[in-house]
């Protein structure tokens, strides 16, 4: 991973570079005529996303035979630079209120650190950080969708342009450039105006669709764009997920101390 | 109008252009479009409450019909080698598109949930093949010590590893199942050897077996039949004739059901050799009448002896056919598709074996002539035979004869109080076949090939968060776990105990389910987080109110799953406390309940053709005591043929359920003609004594023909490689024997002792009775 990773970084400094180079020579003009699938996806990379964000998220499963499984989360995310940290309390159902989860991601190559804690039994317990490939509590989300994935991890190719919902889109297909990945590819439609993306298509190894991503409800919040309703759809097994965001404030500033397992047991 | 020998010929070559051109578009039919069906759900009527539930439950559940591959090294599954198949197979199994990559069992894709020291985690128990000694035997011990996987996925002695492979639905065919098995069997070698099991295979051996069976018993069966009839015959050309006819009523009946799109299920592999055995019948009623002619005039032309042969056969012959058709069509009460096909295609095949002894036989001999019978002219004087001797023997000793008769339906009916159904279809194989032998030894090792899933219900969500459903739903388990064939079982309850062991430092008292819902909710909360939540799909819905519980049983029959299901049923009221449901699902449990549609369809099947029979016989005669008395030998073969199984500890199956209708309609030929005939000497005579002695005499003789042919060619069915046909085969000779017994010895007696058929008291001479004395 941190390979991975320093590696990204390197070539981002390289692929700058090159931009830049290009660019000098090619007059400045060439970034409209010619945006190309990497562009897009960088510019949805580095959409700002805020220090701090406090929300209160509802996650809907629903299942082949419209049986529905509704969690309620209190969830705080801070952003220290090294370390993203991100702590979410149950609030229902009834018996799991109380219950939260702490999840520490590392920029380098530590894998994230995991804790739980269950009231019942009245102790925190860790758990192992499941690999990104694996779903998210049952969802139809895996912790690599709910992450960012940075655009040099992908190979880019703008395919069109067209319209969504009467709003203009780049459509972008990204094939991860490393092997066996769980995605054949994804295409995602960015609006051309604020480079949100609108909608992503998964496909499985045998380039099947194998789930759809779409964004229902967005807002700017403090400066930042706020995605507040999604839906992940996996088309073969009929199954979705819905996540919605309410009372979502953003650079409210949350102590570090938020993030212990102390506070765990403390409830939201 | 007097029809010319020339224009008979016109008619008969017409007629061989329309038998052979239909031929030609059935034999088409059947090279184009037949398929054997080896799908067991599609052998069970779907419409029916108990398969709408269970398909209801096997689509919330996924539960779905396992391939089970065991592997087996005697030094033990935890070294280098083993563990890498079992790996390798894993996962070339989850690559193969029959398979969803969830559905795949094993040692290398299962969860064990463990205690760390601050916590609980979800692993696999290897993802790099562990090379060395020592954690080879870290991992032997991690096996032992989760109860998840020991004894379920490797056996409690450590030499045999399963790999449970879940099936999606109608993938399964010939070609998958040997894919499937020469994947596995490449696994085979140092020291490891592979056994697959599970009943898509027994369903696929099924599958590969019925038609190989069939075509090695349609030339057996040809072969006992051509022998019997030069025998009875003496004649090549005649033997050849009816071969023909027969074949071409067999190609028919395929042909039809082709045609209709109906498949070959696996009891229709019994119909060629139903049909050529029936069917040569109708050729030696035409054969011998023809040459009884021949014999009586010998200058007479072809058309002339053949037009004759017709005007006597026509009225017997339809009556004989119409009967045995009666015993196929009978099954239709059958709510089994399979069963109620093989009824009306045999139907059918006989019908066309009647009509072809009507058409194509006399039309190949106006055509190619018949060859100058050799044969030393009898002469019809009286001849005092075997028969009449033992007829006078029977008439000396009525109530002898009476009181055996009473005496053998007594013990009958001692019997078929023991009779039993069978829904297993491993059963229909050699007891020492590999897929029998295969299925003990998994059965050995594990805790069944067989499974039975029980579906508990609540109108609560979360009801299956609180402990004391839980617990009672752990009760049923260990309660049922006791009886010998039901191995293990499986639940949310195994997943809760494991739990809320590990969180409590493995600590054995803790394998029981917590005290409150919250502890119970939250695990499961944890588990979901850590573990691969679409396990949990398979044992509980997102509403914590249906829940899946699943027994591995050892064996596939009525009597392991009833044993079960007893058990289940006691915990009926306590669960009804609660407000729990319970009901079943999955093959195991369908089969059950199709073998009892079975039982229910033969008893329909039975009263049926015994009544329509019954109507027969009274219309033919115009006698209601006709009726009874003709139905007295088939109601007696019935009783004997349950007695017998019963006595014989052989059990009804989809194949054994069939006999009765069939030896019903066949059976009652013997009756028929023997009443016939009688009523035509009787009304000659006037003389009861004469009259059967006379019947005899002719009939006596054609009755022993039949009997002969069609217990012969029913015997053939000797040679088939599932045993239930081979039975069949057995006790439809066995039946045909009793009728023909019961035929001449206690309906004799009967007609002789009521006076049947005696005229009314206006047609009587004075001296009529004088005879009789």
């Amino acid at each position: 991973m941190t390979n991975k990773k320093t590696n990204y970084k390197q070539m981002k400094t390289i692929k700058l570079l090159a931009i830049t180079v290009v660019l000098l020579f090619s007059g400045v003009n060439m970034m409209n005529s010619q945006t190309t699938g990497l562009q897009v996806m960088q510019k949805v990379y580095d959409l700002p996303s805020g220090k701090d964000t406090q929300a209160e998220l509802t996650m809907t499963l629903i299942n082949k035979q419209g049986e529905k499984r509704v969690r309620q989360l209190k969830q705080y995310i801070a952003d220290e630079g090294s370390v993203e940290k991100k702590i979410m309390y149950f609030t229902a159902p009834a018996d799991v209120k109380g219950t939260s989860f702490m999840n520490w991601s590392y920029s380098s190559a530590k894998d994230d650190d995991q804790w739980i804690y269950l009231p019942a039994l009245k102790r925190t317990k860790r758990i192992s950080s499941g690999s990104k490939g694996d779903y998210f509590m049952g969802s139809d989300f895996t912790y690599d969708d709910l992450g960012e994935r940075h655009p040099d991890e992908d190979t880019h190719k703008l395919l069109r342009e067209e319209t969504v919902d009467g709003k203009p889109c780049f459509v972008v297909e990204s094939t991860p450039k490393a092997k066996g990945h769980m995605y054949s590819k994804t295409i995602t439609w960015v609006l051309k105006d604020t480079y949100i993306g609108l909608k992503r298509e998964f496909y499985d190894p045998n380039a099947k669709l194998l789930k759809t991503l779409t964004i229902k409800n967005f807002k700017k919040i403090s400066g930042v764009w706020v995605i507040l309703d999604t839906e992940m759809k996996n088309v073969q097994k009929n199954h979705s997920t819905t996540i919605s965001l309410a009372n979502v404030k953003i650079n409210q500033g949350v102590p570090a101390s938020k993030f212990t397992e102390r506070s765990m047991t403390m409830g939201q | 109008m007097k029809l010319t020998t020339k224009k008979l010929r016109i008619y008969s070559w017409i007629a061989l252009v329309v038998i052979t051109l239909g031929s030609v578009y059935f034999v088409r039919e059947m090279t184009q479009n037949a398929y054997m069906e080896t799908d067991l759900d599609e052998y069970m009527p779907k419409e029916h409450p108990a398969f709408k539930y269970s398909d209801m439950a096997e689509e919330w559940f996924s539960i779905k019909d396992g391939i089970l591959i065991a592997i087996e090294n005697k030094s033990g599954v935890f070294n280098t080698g083993t563990l890498s198949k079992i790996k390798e197979i894993s996962v070339r199994l989850q690559e193969m598109s029959q398979f969803e990559e969830n559905d795949i069992m094993s040692l290398y894709t299962a969860d064990n949930i463990v205690g760390t020291e601050d916590g609980m985690d979800v692993q696999p128990f290897y993802e790099e093949v562990p090379g060395l000694k020592s954690e080879q035997d870290s991992l032997r011990q991690s096996v032992v010590s989760n109860d998840m996987v020991y004894g379920r996925l490797v056996s409690t002695d450590g030499s045999v590893a399963l790999i449970a492979a879940s099936m999606k639905d109608d993938v399964f065919d010939e070609a998958f199942y040997e894919e499937i098995m020469d994947f596995a069997k490449s696994y085979n070698g140092d020291g490891d050897v592979i056994y697959v099991a599970g009943r898509p295979i027994v369903e696929g051996t099924m599958g590969m077996l019925g038609p190989q069976d069939m075509k090695r018993m349609v030339p057996v069966v040809m072969i006992v039949i051509t022998l019997v009839l030069l025998l009875l015959l003496r004649s090549f050309r005649a033997t050849l004739f009816t071969l023909i006819s027969v074949l071409i009523s067999t190609i028919w009946a395929f042909g039809l059901m082709s045609a209709t799109g109906v498949p070959i299920y696996s009891v229709s592999t019994m119909m060629p050799v139903m049909l050529i055995a029936i069917g040569v019948a109708y050729g030696i009623y035409f054969y011998n009448h023809l040459n009884r002619y021949r014999l009586l005039k010998p200058q007479s032309g072809d058309a002339d002896a053949v037009l004759h042969t017709l005007g006597v056969l026509w009225k017997p012959l339809s009556m004989a056919a119409f009967t045995t058709i009666i015993g196929f069509i009978s099954l239709l009460t059958s709510q089994v598709y399979p069963i109620k096909y093989f009824g009306l295609f045999t139907a059918f095949g006989i019908f066309m074996a009647y009509v072809l002894a009507l058409i194509f036989l006399p039309s190949s001999i106006l055509i190619f002539g018949s060859r100058k019978y050799k044969i030393k002219a009898v002469d019809d004087k009286p001849t005092y035979t075997i028969l009449n001797r033992i007829t006078d023997k029977l008439l000396l000793n009525k109530k002898t004869t009476l009181i055996v008769t009473i005496v053998v339906i007594v013990i009958s009916v001692i019997g078929l109080q023991k009779v039993w159904i069978n829904s297993s279809f491993l059963d229909k194989f050699e007891p020492n076949s590999e897929i029998v032998l295969t299925d003990a030894f998994v059965n050995s090792k594990f805790g069944g090939t067989s499974t039975l899933n029980v579906i508990v219900e609540s109108d609560d969500a979360d009801a299956f968060k609180q402990p004391a459903n839980l617990r009672l739903v752990d009760q049923l388990q260990e309660s049922t776990e006791q009886l010998p064939k039901v191995g293990n079982s499986f639940s949310l309850t195994d997943y809760i105990k494991r739990m809320n062991k590990v969180m409590n430092a493995d600590k054995e008292e803790f394998y029981a389910i917590p005290d409150n819902n919250e502890m119970v909710a939250q695990y499961l909360l944890l588990y979901e987080m850590s573990g691969d939540p679409e396990n949990l799909v398979k044992v509980v819905n997102y509403d914590y109110n249906k829940l899946n519980l699943t027994f591995q049983l050892k064996g596939d029959d009525s009597k392991t799953i009833n044993e079960a299901i007893a058990v289940i049923k006691s915990f009926e009221n306590e669960f009804e406390k609660n407000g729990l449901k319970i009901n079943y699902a999955g093959s195991g449990y369908k089969a059950l309940v199709f073998s009892d549609l079975i039982l229910e369809g033969q008893m329909g099947s039975i009263f049926l053709s015994l009544a329509l029979v019954f109507i027969l016989l009274v219309i033919m005669f115009r006698s209601f005591k006709a009726g009874l008395i003709g139905s007295v030998p088939i109601i007696i073969t019935s009783l004997i043929s349950f007695g017998v199984m019963g006595l014989g500890n052989i059990a009804l199956s989809t194949t054994t359920a069939l006999i009765s209708s069939i030896a019903i309609g066949i059976g009652v030929d013997y009756a028929i003609h023997f009443l016939q005939t009688y009523s035509v000497y009787y009304k000659k005579t006037k003389s009861r004594h004469e009259a059967i002695h006379e019947t005899m005499r002719h009939t006596g003789s054609a009755i022993v023909s039949n009997a002969i042919v069609v217990i012969a060619g029913f015997l053939v069915m000797l040679f088939s490689v599932f045993p239930p046909n081979r039975m069949l085969g057995l006790l439809v000779s066995m039946n045909m024997l009793t009728s023909f017994i019961g035929t001449l010895s206690v309906m004799m007696i009967l007609v002789y002792t009521s006076r049947l058929f005696k005229p009314n008291k206006k047609q009587i001479n004075s001296n009529n009775e004088i005879n009789d004395k």
